[in-house]
């Protein structure tokens, strides 16, 4: 009982990270309705500048923390710039391949800047250290990042709710032609929901490379991430944090449950069977939309 | 795409056995003559490195030709086929290692198996398509190769199996790299004979209705969830063919094989030669294998620039040039080689004028 309370709050505190990444996601899908698997290696480019950062050119965390922002807007214009705008109107499966090989072309770019290794990041800019409640035994660095990633999504949710930007998101989300016919820039659109999407990313690489390591493996996360997405529903924001929440406790009961009796990297194949019994259950996920066809 | 698409302007068929014509003029079925000839010549021109390549050519050219089906035919996108290739691989594996069977007995289940479970993970394709279907055939992808890399007690885990060639056919011996290269030929031309077959059947025509418009497909009175399993199905056998000969062509079987990577670059390079064309497919396994050996042949070359680093330089420079060179080809050609061979034909054909 106490070990699942603790992989409970566990869960939490690495869900987190998975709804921040699941977020960016759905901010992308939501306003162009590509979905970007590239992201999965945006976070490894987030935590490898980070880490040359503030290990190889010694620079203080705020500064490093500003300059991964600035590269992974950067890296967003770029995208959406280079290769994204000239896909508009292409059949699915164009954006689809474009963004799977956008994720393996990072990830090359990442191997050249990580030169092949796993690196740490000398010492976590979070507090490390834990805290005991009770039984439960809390590490800090956990909590600090999950308190980081709720202010992170809240901060996106005051944004799409409050500002004219984000209100242009959303109607863009609701017709592309009818935004552009109102007199929306819907290329702008584009290019916001994928500057805020990379940025995110990148947060959220430096995140997990503070608590797993800065490395290629980093990817991992992104693509758990994906599971997580399409568990709450493409286009929904709230589905989406629930779901990176669901998938963070899922991954802690796996590994004192599951991870016994099967060989291997469980917690790596859990969120893809859910994935698949989602599909088979419920393909369009907690609070997606259905889109009904007509000839 | 219509089955005229390739035919100069004005040719018509003008009875049903004109329409059934495999070869619509002589010249044609002549130079395809001379090509099977010269393929299997080539062999004797070159040395064993080349004959390596070919034959890796040939066995990919099979697995594309799955995909083709699968998704420029019957257009249900597949992330994992790398993984059904390596079913295929594994089963021979698996069969010779455990029950000792020869590599013929093995190579029709090693085709079959990869299509049974093509069609398992083909059964959501009924309810979801497009990016749905995307996101469930990465899973399978993910869930084969946990399976394959943790079932330790029958695919030896990733350690691999050793896996045996063919026995002695009709007095050909297969263990040297000549003679298999011809089997692995024999075994393309068959395949592409099937799957330009097939492209002509009822079912050839109900995958590209599906994949044009499922609903208006449906209308039509075509059953759409038969065809989707059944362009599944079919893809994976093809997938696990490819798979038997290339991984008894290394003699070996390794899971590292079909990561994530492969999956894509299937995918990459079949927009790369072409979407819905034979011909486009076994261009995309063409390309992607020539530039294959041409990362490997960068790797010395690396070394005399950056040292020690070299290893990881060459790995980063196969994915970045890849990606570059898939995405470069969707957004200037999305059609493909296969597209921009028919016009060449074309502007040959026309010469003095544009069109």
């Amino acid at each position: 009982m106490e070990e699942t309370l603790n992989a409970f709050v566990f869960g939490i505190c690495n869900g987190g990270i998975y709804s921040l990444l699941a977020v960016s996601y759905v901010v992308i899908y939501k306003s162009t309705r590509v979905f970007p698997f590239s992201q999965a290696a945006v976070l490894i480019l987030g935590a490898y500048i980070m880490w040359y950062c503030l290990i190889a050119w010694h620079l203080p965390i705020w500064l490093g923390f500003l300059i991964t922002c600035s590269a992974g807007a950067i890296l967003g214009i770029f995208i959406e710039r280079a290769f994204m705008r000239r896909l508009v109107g292409q059949p699915i499966l164009a954006p689809i391949v474009v963004t799977l090989c956008l994720m393996l072309l990072l990830r090359g770019v990442g191997i050249l800047l990580g030169k092949g290794n796993i690196q740490g990041f000398g010492e976590s800019f979070l507090p490390v250290g834990a805290w005991k409640i009770g039984f439960l035994h809390i590490p800090e660095i956990q909590v600090f990042g999950f308190v980081l990633c709720t202010g992170l999504i809240g901060a996106l949710m005051l944004f799409y709710e409050k500002t004219r930007v984000g209100l242009a998101m959303r109607i863009v989300h609701e017709d592309h032609v009818m935004a552009q016919s109102l007199g929306l820039n819907v290329r702008r659109v584009f290019q916001y929901s994928w500057v805020i999407s990379c940025v995110i990313a990148s947060i959220a690489g430096m995140l997990l490379g503070n608590i797993q390591g800065v490395g290629l493996g980093l990817d991992a996360n992104g693509l758990v991430a994906i599971a997580a997405v399409l568990f709450g529903g493409l286009e929904s924001f709230a589905g989406a944090i629930i779901a990176g929440l669901a998938i963070g406790i899922l991954q802690m009961l796996t590994i004192i449950y599951i991870a016994p009796l099967l060989p291997g990297e469980t917690t790596m194949m859990i969120p893809f069977i859910l994935l698949l019994l989602v599909l088979f259950l419920k393909p369009y996920g907690l609070f997606g939309l259905t889109r009904i066809e007509r000839l | 795409m219509s089955i005229n698409i390739d035919r100069p302007c004005g040719t018509f068929d003008r009875n049903y056995f004109q329409a059934k014509e495999i070869f619509r003029t002589p010249l044609r079925k002549a130079l395809l003559i001379l090509l099977l000839g010269s393929m299997y010549l080539l062999p004797y021109l070159t040395n064993d490195y080349g004959i390596s390549i070919l034959t890796i050519i040939c066995a990919y050219s099979i697995g594309m030709l799955g995909l083709q089906i699968i998704t420029g035919y019957c257009g249900q996108i597949s992330i994992g086929h790398a993984a059904f290739m390596g079913i295929g691989m594994y089963t021979v594996g698996i069969l010779q290692r455990h029950f000792g069977l020869s590599f013929w007995a093995c190579l029709p289940l090693a085709g079959l198996v990869p299509m049974l479970i093509g069609m398992l993970f083909g059964i959501p394709a009924l309810r979801i398509k497009g990016l749905y279907l995307a996101f469930a055939t990465l899973a399978a992808h993910f869930v084969i190769v946990y399976v394959i890399s943790n079932w330790r007690s029958v695919t030896n885990g990733t350690d691999g199996i050793r896996m045996n060639r063919p026995g002695p056919l009709w007095g050909i011996d297969f263990s040297a790299d000549r003679n298999y290269y011809f089997l692995v030929l024999t075994a393309t031309v068959l395949m592409v004979y099937l799957a330009t077959n097939l492209t002509r059947t009822k079912l050839g025509r109900a995958l590209v209705a599906v994949r044009d418009n499922d609903i208006a497909a449906e209308v039509m009175g075509i059953n759409i969830a038969h065809t989707k399993i059944l362009a599944f199905g079919i893809g994976c056998f093809f997938a696990g063919i490819a798979g038997a000969l290339g991984g008894a062509y290394y003699e070996y079987v390794n899971v590292e094989w079909f990561g994530l990577d492969d999956s894509i670059w299937f995918l990459g390079f079949l927009v790369v030669g072409g979407f819905g064309s034979i011909f486009g497919a076994i261009a995309g396994a063409a390309v992607w294998k020539i530039m294959d050996e041409l990362s490997t042949l960068v790797t010395p070359l690396a070394e005399t620039f950056l040292g020690g680093a070299a290893f990881y330089a060459s790995a980063a420079f196969s994915l970045v040039f890849y990606a570059l060179i898939i995405i470069i080809f969707l957004v200037f050609e999305p059609r493909g080689i296969a597209h921009r061979w028919q016009m060449i034909k074309r502007s040959y054909r026309l010469h003095p004028f544009p069109y």
